[in-house]
């Protein structure tokens, strides 16, 4: 190689791309002109683009994809059906409640309730569950005998009513 | 990037297949010719073409627009093809290790002699591109097939126009070398 060769030869590349500015172009192209080695280089560099594009183009214009979309289209497809457990959480996920995540929220009001429930319960529970026995009626006064169910004993009631149909208190 | 290509991006992210469909045509040639530059095989070429749509469709909800689109879809392109030959290498290396080296068929099939000595070169020519580390077998590719500037070089592989050039450069002079005795004209390689 010549030392007049050394900064053409590095711009060979450049030249070759399209890529160098108009000076460049113009020492590369004088240069050119008088070195055979460096127009051999070139040549050479040519040739290595044709064998390396060539078969690509051919095989590429060859080409009409015949049925590469269709595999992508069933690709897709057959990505995009859920296994059932995908399929349930993507229900769950639609629900308006658990996108907001009240759910949260709503579970630990549930286990307030559930937890508090007994003592509810203790406070508002109805009359023990009873079975009357006895029901006497007169002018002045009804009678009614009932057993009255709390826990393991059985209570015996007798209620007074002063007139029919006053059934608030019993005595 | 134009309006309309814009368009197709914003309905394929929304999950349009048809949209998909469209950009498909568009860039499918191009991805097919990176592919086959990197694996210099038909088939695999279409299976590297469908997967890299299939990858797309599923991350184009990614992409935002801070790169041209075409330079996304050619590095998917050239990574999914980069890829694919590695899992082929440990695939081929893993079955000859259970089954023994490769015996060639000793009657080579009959066809014309020109069409022999070029299927020859171009065995060669796909010898020594496997050869190339990837990143210079990407700016080979990215240049000598897609005729790509340094700059969109430079954006696709994410690197500067320096680093694109010293790629092209050492790739371009190995490539020589290992194909001397094969081109007409030698060069200083």
């Amino acid at each position: 190689m010549k030392d007049s060769c050394s900064r053409p030869l590095k711009l060979l590349g450049k030249y070759l791309d399209g890529e160098a500015t108009d000076q460049e172009k113009e020492l590369v192209g004088n240069h050119l002109r008088e070195c055979q080695a460096c127009q051999a280089e070139l040549n050479s560099m040519k040739e290595l683009r044709t064998l390396i594009a060539t078969p690509v183009e051919e095989a590429a214009r060859q080409e009409d994809f015949p049925w590469v979309w269709q595999k992508i289209e069933r690709q897709i497809r057959a990505q995009e059906k859920p296994s059932w457990l995908q399929s349930l959480r993507e229900r769950l996920s639609l629900s308006p409640f658990l996108r907001r995540r009240v759910w949260v929220p709503a579970l630990a009001v549930a286990l307030l309730v559930v937890a508090a429930a007994p003592f509810l319960l203790k406070i508002t529970s109805s009359p023990a569950a009873a079975s009357v026995v006895v029901y006497v009626e007169s002018q002045t006064n009804n009678v009614m005998v009932y057993e009255s169910e709390t826990g393991p004993e059985t209570a015996v009631v007798i209620w007074l009513f002063e007139e029919p149909g006053d059934e608030s208190s019993p005595t | 990037m134009n309006q309309e290509e814009a368009e197709l991006i914003s309905r394929c992210q929304k999950g349009d297949q048809e949209a998909l469909k469209e950009i498909f045509d568009r860039y499918r040639e191009k991805v097919y010719r990176i592919a086959y530059g990197v694996v210099r095989h038909r088939e695999d070429a279409l299976d590297i073409v469908q997967e890299v749509f299939v990858k797309l469709y599923r991350s184009i909800g990614n992409y935002r627009g801070q790169s041209s689109f075409y330079t996304y879809v050619y590095r998917m392109a050239m990574n999914t093809a980069i890829d694919f030959t590695r899992r082929r290498k440990k695939f081929t290396a893993s079955s000859l290790d259970e089954e023994g080296a490769f015996q060639p068929p000793d009657v080579p099939e009959k066809r014309p002699e020109a069409i022999l000595i070029d299927k020859e070169l171009e065995e060669k020519v796909n010898g020594a591109m496997a050869k190339l580390p990837e990143d210079q077998r990407a700016a080979v590719i990215y240049r000598e097939v897609e005729g790509l500037s340094y700059q969109e070089m430079a954006q696709t592989m994410g690197c500067s126009i320096g680093t694109v050039m010293s790629r092209l450069h050492y790739g371009r002079k190995r490539l020589q070398k290992l194909l001397k005795g094969y081109m007409k004209e030698g060069g200083r390689a």
